[in-house]
């Protein structure tokens, strides 16, 4: 044993080395220089090959989406799977399996052709019995999937041979074609006499797109590797690795010590990190692209006095988005004025958002009978202070949006509190009973413009999705006549009246829609920019990585 | 001894099933189910499918059927299948009739956080038994302050921070160590022995961390006990008779100081489970704590049931065996037991 003297003398030397550890630390930079400053901008040929390391925040419950549901799992699984039809660059529909499709004159039936010698990543043919096989077990009342109520609407669904499959709804049903775009099409011959709700398909998947999965270590990473059989052709990158890091600076970290490619920035890392670190920006190459969501505030229209559109208008003109977008989202965002996002068909470009203008806000407060009585600085209606509570759940932006937005409605008179709830008793006690003022969340820019289950009078049931109870005639005529319309031009006019509508209505105040931000690695060529409507995502099958940019540790594949 | 042992197992069971039932119904307390999460607040998501998940869930019936279901199922050793996981098993590892081998979520999880607990606690006892004893021999002289205050730096410095720094400095900086994970890429097409390596090297950093926020506890713990042993009657009986001031400290002072130590250790066993979620997030290691949030966030009751009730019967066995290494290491209440 040690005399304590010895301890004393041991525990002396070790402090010394530490000491001498932290010094070294902070002389050190020859480290930092070893790393390659070599030049990525030069150009290279496509070449087929190589790994792309990703990162990823959520692992995948499984890859059977329509019973996984979250985006790890989409993400994922969008690289094995085909549907019959996809959104091209332009975010227009067009087939993937299927080769063409045709929409009868009644418009209750679509047949889609599907392209010649299809095949699984098992090389069995994939053929219309397939389609069948998933559209039953996505309607069978037995698969624990949420998303089966669009495709029950198929009143009959067929494969009359090999490469025809026919469905036929009962009422002409608009936003079909979409969903059709969103179903995945699952392996009948591996599936058949299989429990879908527990399969091992969903952790061993087979299917017939650019990739299928190689190595899967739970917590830790999914490997996918290029099928070749896939029914697109042949994708340029060999392997995908998804790492699953749970935390975003850990990512971060992992990006600039150059051991992962690629990652989703947040408006920090992306406004104020990247410019101030030139080492970084020499190898890796940042991207935006409009989201898919944007974020408002909603009105509880049961509640006075939110049912008077010239209140409801009032606040719009007194809330400055720009102010939100610049101050939460670092600029990094941009205005809408309808559900849609703006560069597609479905959005109005004649609409504008309410401008910020406090002026026009007070005389519209007027009007509706508010005023400053006793000289407080809040208005006042029938001798009751306009004061009301803003709901949101735990999510920092939009609490951040929610200080701001109290702090523009004090200076036209309107008293604000926030009340940040989790969102299971925010969702339970408060939306599903319509026990709140206002609220401030998110939707989602939906591809198809059929947004039906937010707006229509008729979804304002507890658990359903009109949950701020906005009822106008004319708005529901137009969601009504827009779900039986086929034909995407007349579609088009359609909504563009819709959203004309609902801006004037001001339900809800459209406060911003945030870019996706990401970072990639400048080995990986071939990403177009600036993005087109659909995303940097667009082409990833045309993405290459020179053979000069391969990892060391990637050579021996 | 057998008698009294057996006993106290028999006593679980009941003490299981109480334990059992209030988490059940504080579980269920909390609003919301796998239904409700943020992720199904969606329209294309349709209420009556939800209410078919939930009654197929069983989460239609009455709390306390679903417990009788639950423990049901128990009695069979079956801790169920995961809500938000795809129906993994929730414990352990099941083969279906194709042979595909689908692993249990605590079967993976429980070994990484164990693997590192261990090794953490091991790390503190290393560092602070000295620690602690250097400070009680130095009693207010500055190797005592200078411990003290190191000790408490460590446990004061957020986790989190720490760990960041470092990763940025052993991981950015130099290449060192590696960042995150468990394994390397290509990890498989090593040898074993280097396969080894390379874990030890990923584990260093979350090992460090989670060893030095638990230093202050143990050291101050070891500092004090060995203070009071010092001014007890019998260690001034065996200065007054001329024993060798090591053998007084080593021989008599630290071994009785050491005893409530066993207790510390003891109820320190439900913690080797229960993984720190911060730093698994942050150094992406799939172990027991995040397993549990990421459950508690998605209301996945059979993971969470699966957890607690492991961690129920590990917290109890870890009495049991703190006692029983009393009586082994203490004779004046091995007398007692017997």
């Amino acid at each position: 044993m040690l005399m304590p003297t010895q301890i004393t003398r041991h525990i002396q030397l070790w402090l010394i080395v530490f000491g001498i550890c932290l010094m070294s630390a902070c002389s050190n930079g020859e480290d930092a220089a070893k790393k390659l400053n070599s030049n990525y901008d030069v150009p290279h040929p496509t070449s087929p090959g190589g790994t792309m390391i990703d990162a990823m925040t959520g692992e995948p419950s499984g890859l059977i989406a329509m019973i996984a549901g979250e985006s790890a799992a989409s993400a994922i699984a969008g690289n094995i799977f085909n549907s019959l039809l996809k959104y091209d660059k332009n975010l227009d529909l067009t087939g993937e399996l299927a080769q063409s499709w045709e929409i009868s004159a009644d418009q209750r039936t679509i047949t889609f052709h599907l392209k010649p010698n299809l095949k699984w990543a098992d090389q069995r043919p994939l053929s219309s019995a397939d389609v069948l096989f998933t559209w039953q077990k996505v309607t069978d009342d037995n698969t624990r999937t949420p998303y089966g109520s669009d495709f029950k609407l198929v009143s009959k669904a067929e494969a009359p041979d090999a490469q025809t499959f026919r469905v036929t709804y009962a009422v002409p049903y608009a936003p079909a074609l979409d969903t059709w775009a969103g179903l995945h099409i699952l392996p009948k011959h591996l599936l058949q006499d299989q429990d879908i709700n527990n399969t091992a398909f969903a952790r061993h998947p087979v299917g017939s797109h650019y990739y299928k999965l190689s190595d899967w270590k739970n917590g830790q990473y999914l490997k996918l590797s290029r099928n070749p059989y896939a029914s697109q052709g042949q994708a340029n990158i060999e392997h995908l690795l998804s790492r699953i890091i749970p935390d975003k600076a850990a990512q971060f970290l992992e990006l600039s010590a150059d051991n992962i490619d690629s990652m989703a920035l947040n408006p920090i890392q992306y406004a104020r990190i990247f410019p101030s670190r030139p080492d970084l920006s020499n190898n890796i190459g940042l991207y935006k692209e409009l989201g898919n969501s944007y974020s408002y505030m909603g009105f509880n229209l049961k509640r006075k006095p939110f049912d008077d559109v010239r209140v409801r208008q009032a606040i719009n003109y007194a809330i400055d988005k720009q102010e939100i977008i610049d101050g939460v989202l670092l600029g990094l965002g941009e205005p809408v004025a309808s559900p849609y996002k703006p560069g597609t068909r479905w959005s109005n470009p004649k609409l504008k958002p309410y401008p910020y203008d406090p002026n026009k806000a007070r005389t519209l407060l007027r009007e509706a009978g508010f005023a400053d009585t006793n000289g407080d600085g809040i208005l006042e209606k029938d001798g009751k202070p306009f004061s009301f509570e803003i709901l949101t759940n735990q999510n920092k932006e939009r609490e951040m949006t929610a200080v701001l937005i109290q702090r523009r409605l004090k200076e036209v008179g309107i008293e604000v509190n926030i009340r940040v709830l989790e969102w299971a008793s925010f969702l339970g006690r408060f939306i599903k009973p319509k026990q709140f003022d206002a609220v401030v969340l998110g939707w989602s820019l939906s591809l198809d413009p059929d947004q039906y289950g937010i707006w229509h009078s008729s979804q304002q049931a507890p658990g359903q999705f009109n949950f701020i109870s906005y009822s106008n005639p004319q708005a529901d005529k137009l969601l009504e006549a827009g779900r039986i319309e086929l034909n995407p031009d007349k579609r088009m006019k359609i909504y563009h009246a819709f959203s004309t509508i609902l801006l004037e209505d001001s339900p809800v105040i459209y406060l911003s829609a945030g870019y996706g931000l990401s970072a990639i690695h400048k080995r990986v060529k071939g990403i177009s920019s600036p993005a087109p409507a659909a995303g940097i995502g667009h082409n990833t099958y045309e993405w290459f990585i020179p053979k000069a940019y391969y990892r060391n540790e990637m050579n021996d594949q | 001894m057998a008698s009294y042992l057996l006993k106290r197992i028999l006593w679980m069971v009941p003490l299981l099933l109480g334990i059992s039932l209030i988490s059940f119904f504080i579980m269920h307390l909390a609003p919301g189910d796998i239904t409700t999460s943020e992720a199904s607040f969606n329209p294309k998501a349709s209420e009556e499918s939800r209410q078919k998940l939930r009654a197929l869930y069983n989460l239609d019936k009455p709390v306390i059927v679903q417990y009788g279901l639950w423990v049901k199922r128990l009695a069979k050793l079956d801790f169920g299948t995961s809500f938000a996981s795809h129906q993994r098993p929730v414990f352990w590892q099941t083969t279906d009739k194709d042979g595909n081998v689908t692993l249990g979520m605590i079967q993976e999880a429980l070994p990484i956080t164990l693997l590192i607990n261990v090794l953490s606690l091991l790390l503190i006892i290393g560092i602070a038994l000295p620690l602690g004893v250097i400070s009680a021999l130095k009693q207010n002289q500055w190797p005592d302050r200078g411990i003290t205050m190191f000790v408490f730096l460590g446990f004061a410095i957020p986790g989190f921070w720490l760990a960041l720094m470092l990763m940025y400095w052993t991981g950015v900086q130099h290449s060192w160590l590696p960042i995150s994970g468990l394994e390397s890429m290509g990890h498989e097409n090593l040898t074993w022995l280097a396969q080894i390596w390379d874990t030890l090297q990923h584990l260093v950093l979350p090992v460090f961390i989670s060893a030095i926020t638990g230093l202050a506890g143990i050291s101050l713990f070891v500092r004090n006990g060995m203070l009071d042993v010092l001014h007890q009657d019998y260690i001034t009986t065996a200065r007054a008779k001329g024993l060798n001031e090591n053998k007084i400290i080593y021989g008599h002072a630290l071994r009785n100081a050491l005893l409530p130590l066993i207790t510390i250790f003891g109820l320190s066993i439900p913690g080797l489970i229960g993984g720190s979620v911060i730093a698994e997030s942050i150094f992406a290691i799939p172990g027991m704590g995040k397993l549990f949030y990421d459950a508690v966030l998605m209301r996945d009751f059979p993971v969470i049931m699966g957890i607690l009730t492991i961690g129920a019967i590990l917290t109890m066995l870890g009495n049991l065996l703190a006692d029983v290494s009393y009586a082994w290491a203490d004779p004046r209440v091995r007398r007692g037991v017997m």
